[in-house]
């Protein structure tokens, strides 16, 4: 230290942290070093630098806790003069809205470009979150849902099943114990068909118990739920209807309570009508009392309830799952031969009531919306960046007249307020568009499943939204141009405005970083939308197992009361389709119990012999009865043994066709056929005869293990005939109408549609917000596209003199090309490596959430970013072009 | 037309700075305060005070040129404004009508 004639560099570094303000910062770092100079005179250099640095320290922090602190000057009681006027707060706020708005007007294309860009962003944001809204976070909107429970039970380790319905004894004794959780309601499945109309119809109803409509608040809007004793039997024939049905197949008869349905062939009272729009739960149609007998009651083994429960007033989510856990976990000690594998489960009414897949879906979806409004915000914020730069002069000038940085400050932040204002109001309409062309795509028969669909609209929660990301939005996209604006130096800006030299060092680097942000966020959102629309197509058109061209399907239930005995339901299947047989345009016809993307599925548990696996241990297969002609109508191929004939009788060997992956898993190294399982732990013992192609059932249910049975061993409720034809499948609808009415003329048909019908409505919601991530991707690749030419637009015509000094020098035309094209390509370089990263691991998250109906494609990812380079390069080179063909006399005397 | 009000300390930066006419920067500034109040005065202090005089419209300043004495840093001179030599005069005006009467008991040794 004796030997340091100068002053401490930290200290002073210290004060030129806490200053801001430049001349201050200087005759402060002078004051010190004077000072300094004058005391090591008396004290030495040792001492001096002592005290400097002290000194330093000390300024530094009281003068910067001033700063930070207190901005405003104390306030002393002595009045003693006035300052200059200022008036009310307001009156700057006026004038800066009204110089916002001027400078608003002045640039319209820019201003357009700004609207437009956000105003479709927002839309695109604010539709996603109204479906996210409707038919994912609040798709029951009932007074009182919030404290509404769905209690379950779940088995550990259950891949298939995240939640299981619930048995009677276990219920009846949850009512009795609980504490927490006051009014109970049970519901149970009910596909009733209702007759004695001109055309018989299937319903998808339910039965429920008592209070059922109390607990979910809905009262009929005619007449009334049920009560306690009309879950008794012999009371229990009464029917409340939904509005729907009550519209569709009575006219909306107000004097219809009272007077009787037939459903399933049994008269039932109608006793109310369901508010409209009241479906719960899945889509229900109609509604009857439960009426269980004694043994019923004490029955521990079908898990056929559904459970709802409203918490005790005070008690809270986390008790009721604690206390249900306790009461299933003694059930499971008291009961170990039927309740070894149950645990309780508790949720709430919106997560219990929803399909557990969707919310991934359209989360995805929404995360693409941000993406794109990250993007447009980048967009935006070098579109202003870029108009910033161009008015430096004009702020250098305002602050050299007296302007406060604050003022600039706050002016820009308003010009970018009133844009998104401006854009807010513009996206409504847009927002319209959206939301009629979500709702218009969807099928009205995949609709009815899907509850809170009618929410989808505009309302007051959504706007909000939408304004509240807007106004996140401008925060975002204005505030980079405000904070250049006022760290833009006077003197420099106005020593620079009169020859234009190439832009600051600092200002190119944070454009070039958000074009590349931009490139780098759109190949990402177009890689997942290709993917996605990959698997969208591949869910329709791809490998399905089967031929969905040309066959008509029927789908229909079997009452239990005319068909209890087997041999007559298969009579009526043998009957339907020996009157089908005589059509010319038929040319083979089949039945099956579930045609593949019917709604519902069925599976047993598979146990191999050889393997003594215990009830748990044992795996699912998809369980299906069909007959040898279903496989030729759905062109299923049989690739080894030998197809169910009139041989396998009832009564004799119990034989199976079982698909090709159930034979590889169990039997990969030896022959299927001849070998033996069973379908229940007790059940008897069943042959394999022949080994199947493997059918996509459908696409939630992506397993392929499938056991058939034949219609001769087995007898299905539910029955599906499979109907191929020559030429439109559709022409056959009425004979097979005709069909099944001359052998039943009380029986419903659920569903008659051609197989191609079905299988693109079961993807109808996968395809749709597949296509509407496309939508997504494609905005993103057109703004960031004209992200990328305005900024080298910007940069190239801030070089003009630059161009024209080289080409008065001698370079020539390609030269200057490539000298403004070279930051383009390292820029879309960037871009792309970052969105590549980000490509993939979003395509990670999507591999495992389309349960591998997708995989990352390399190649597509190659051309994608190939693609996207290209034409970045094209909107680099277009004014680097222009640029080039400038004459360099023009050049020069330009600026 | 709000008034302005001045701290005891910004009557005394004020009036150094009058004292010291064209010569007024900091550093003297705060040497003719403790040296006429017999006070220490913080730097750090004597900077937000001369800041915020001048954010109130009493002081104004200029930068003076670069010294080789201050290690090539410029000196910032200040000035009373015309609304600074108001703020002094009313504040000089109320501590005397509030003293008038009590020369007496103020001015005994």
């Amino acid at each position: 230290m004796t030997h340091s004639p100068a002053p401490s560099k930290l200290a002073e570094s210290a004060l030129s942290f806490v200053v801001r303000d430049t001349d201050q910062r200087e005759s402060m770092i002078g004051d010190l070093r004077e000072e300094y100079a004058r005391y090591a005179r008396r004290a030495g250099h040792e001492r001096a630098a002592r005290w400097h640095f002290r000194q330093s320290f000390s300024i530094a922090v009281r003068y910067g806790f001033t700063r930070l602190f207190r901005r405003k000057p104390p306030v002393r009681w002595i009045t003693t003069a006035s300052m200059e006027p200022a008036g009310p707060w307001w009156t700057g706020l006026t004038r800066d809205v009204l110089y916002a708005r001027r400078a608003i007007v002045q640039r319209p294309l820019l201003s357009f470009t700004v609207v437009v860009t956000l105003a479709l962003a927002l839309a695109a944001n604010s539709t996603t979150f109204s479906l996210m809204d409707a038919l994912v976070l609040r798709p029951y909107r009932f007074a009182g849902v919030e404290r509404l429970m769905v209690a379950t039970t779940v088995a550990p380790n259950d891949a298939f099943f995240d939640r299981i319905n619930v048995t009677a004894a276990d219920f009846r004794e949850w009512r009795e114990q609980s504490m927490t959780i006051k009014d109970w309601a049970m519901y149970q499945w009910w596909d009733a068909n209702l007759s004695g109309v001109d055309v018989p119809e299937q319903v998808p109803g339910f039965f429920v118990s008592p209070g059922f409509f109390e607990l979910l608040g809905s009262t009929p809007i005619i007449g009334r739920g049920f009560t306690e004793s009309e879950a008794q039997r012999g009371q229990h024939h009464r029917v409340v209807l939904g509005h729907g049905l009550w519209t569709r197949r009575f006219a909306s008869d107000p004097n219809i309570i009272g007077k009787s349905v037939r459903l399933d062939g049994e008269p039932y009272e109608v006793v109310g009508i369901a508010p409209p729009g009241f479906t719960t739960p899945d889509g229900a149609e109609l509604w009857a009392p439960i009426a269980l007998t004694d043994q019923q009651w004490a029955d521990r083994r079908n898990e056929n309830f559904g459970v709802l429960g409203r918490l005790a007033d005070g008690a809270t989510v986390e008790q009721a799952r604690a206390e249900l856990t306790t009461i299933v976990d003694t059930q499971r000690r008291e009961h170990p031969d039927s309740n070894v594998r149950r645990f309780a489960r508790v949720m709430s009414f919106t997560g219990g009531m929803a399909d557990p897949g969707a919310g991934a879906f359209i989360g995805i979806w929404q995360g693409a919306a941000l993406l794109l409004l990250l993007i447009a915000c980048a967009n935006i914020a070098n579109l202003l960046m870029a108009r910033g730069a161009e008015r430096s002069s004009e702020y250098a000038l305002r602050l050299a007249l007296g302007a406060s940085r604050a003022r600039i400050f706050t002016q820009t932040l308003i010009e970018g307020l009133l844009l998104s204002l401006v854009a807010l109001v513009v996206s409504v309409p847009l927002l319209a568009i959206g939301l009629g062309l979500s709702r218009a795509s969807i099928p009205a028969s995949v609709l009815r499943f899907i509850p809170g669909w009618s929410f989808i609209r505009i309302d007051v929660t959504l706007l909000l939204a939408t304004a509240l990301l807007g106004t996140v939005a401008m925060m975002v996209f204005s505030l980079l141009p405000a904070i250049q604006a006022v760290r833009a130096q006077v003197s420099d800006t106005l020593r620079q405005s009169g020859r234009s030299l190439t832009p600051g060092r600092n200002r190119q680097w944070l454009r070039s970083m958000l074009a590349a942000t931009q490139i780098a966020l759109a190949l990402a959102l177009l890689f997942a939308s290709t993917m996605s629309l990959d698997a969208a197509d591949r869910t329709v058109n791809g490998v399905l197992g089967f031929d969905k061209r040309n066959v008509l399907v029927a789908q229909l239930n079997l009452p239990e009361r005319n068909y209890g005995d087997a041999e007559t339901r298969r009579r009526f299947i043998t009957d339907v389709m020996d009157a089908m047989r005589g059509i010319p345009a038929v040319t083979d016809i089949g039945a099956t119990s579930m045609i593949p993307n019917a709604f519902n599925n069925t599976s047993r548990r598979f146990f191999p012999e050889g393997q003594d696996l215990k009830e748990h241990e044992a795996r699912f297969a998809q369980y299906r009865s069909a007959d040898s002609a279903y496989f030729a109508a759905m062109k299923i191929p049989l690739i080894r043994g030998r197809q169910f004939d009139d041989s396998d009788r009832v009564d004799g060997v119990q034989v199976a066709i079982v698909s090709r992956s159930l034979a590889n898993y169990y039997w990969s190294d030896s022959d299927p056929i001849g070998k033996r399982f069973k379908l229940a732990i007790d059940g008897p013992w069943i042959t394999v005869v022949g080994v199947s192609g493997d059918v996509v059932h459908n696409w939630f249910v992506r397993q392929f293990e499938t056991v058939y049975r034949p219609l001769t061993q087995t007898a299905p409720y539910s029955v599906a005939f499979a109907v191929r034809t020559v030429g439109d499948p559709n022409a056959v609808a009425g004979d097979l109408r005709r069909a099944v009415s001359k052998v039943d003329a009380d029986q419903p048909i659920a569903s008659l549609a051609a197989m191609e019908t079905l299988v693109d409505e079961r993807a109808a919601g996968f395809a749709f917000i597949a296509r509407a991530l496309g939508v997504v991707g494609a905005i993103a690749l057109v703004l960031s596209i004209m992200g990328i030419y305005s900024l080298m637009a910007f940069l190239t015509a801030q070089r003009t003199q630059e161009i024209g000094v080289r080409m008065a020098l001698g370079a020539g035309r390609w030269q200057v090309v490539r000298a403004i094209t070279s930051r383009a390509i390292v820029i879309t370089a960037i871009g792309a490596a970052i969105g590549s990263a980000l490509a993939l691991g979003l395509g990670r998250v999507m591999e495992s959430l389309l349960f591998g109906l997708v995989n990352i494609n390399l190649f597509q990812l190659a051309s994608l970013v190939a693609a996207l380079a290209a034409v970045a390069l094209v909107a680099a080179y277009l004014p680097a072009r222009r640029a080039a063909q400038v004459d360099p006399m023009t050049a020069l005397r330009e600026s | 037309m709000p008034p302005i009000y001045l701290g005891e300390f910004e009557y005394a930066v004020l009036l150094a700075v009058l004292h010291l006419d064209e010569g007024a920067y900091a550093v003297p500034v705060r040497e003719l305060i403790e040296q006429r109040t017999s006070r220490p005065v913080a730097r750090g202090a004597l900077y937000t005070g001369l800041d915020r005089l001048e954010a109130k419209g009493c002081l104004k300043s200029r930068m003076g040129d670069p010294s080789d004495e201050r290690g090539g840093k410029a000196r910032r001179y200040y000035t009373v404004t015309a609304a600074g030599m108001k703020a002094i005069r009313a504040t000089h005006g109320a501590f005397a009508s509030l003293t008038k009467g009590l020369e007496s008991i103020l001015e005994r040794p």
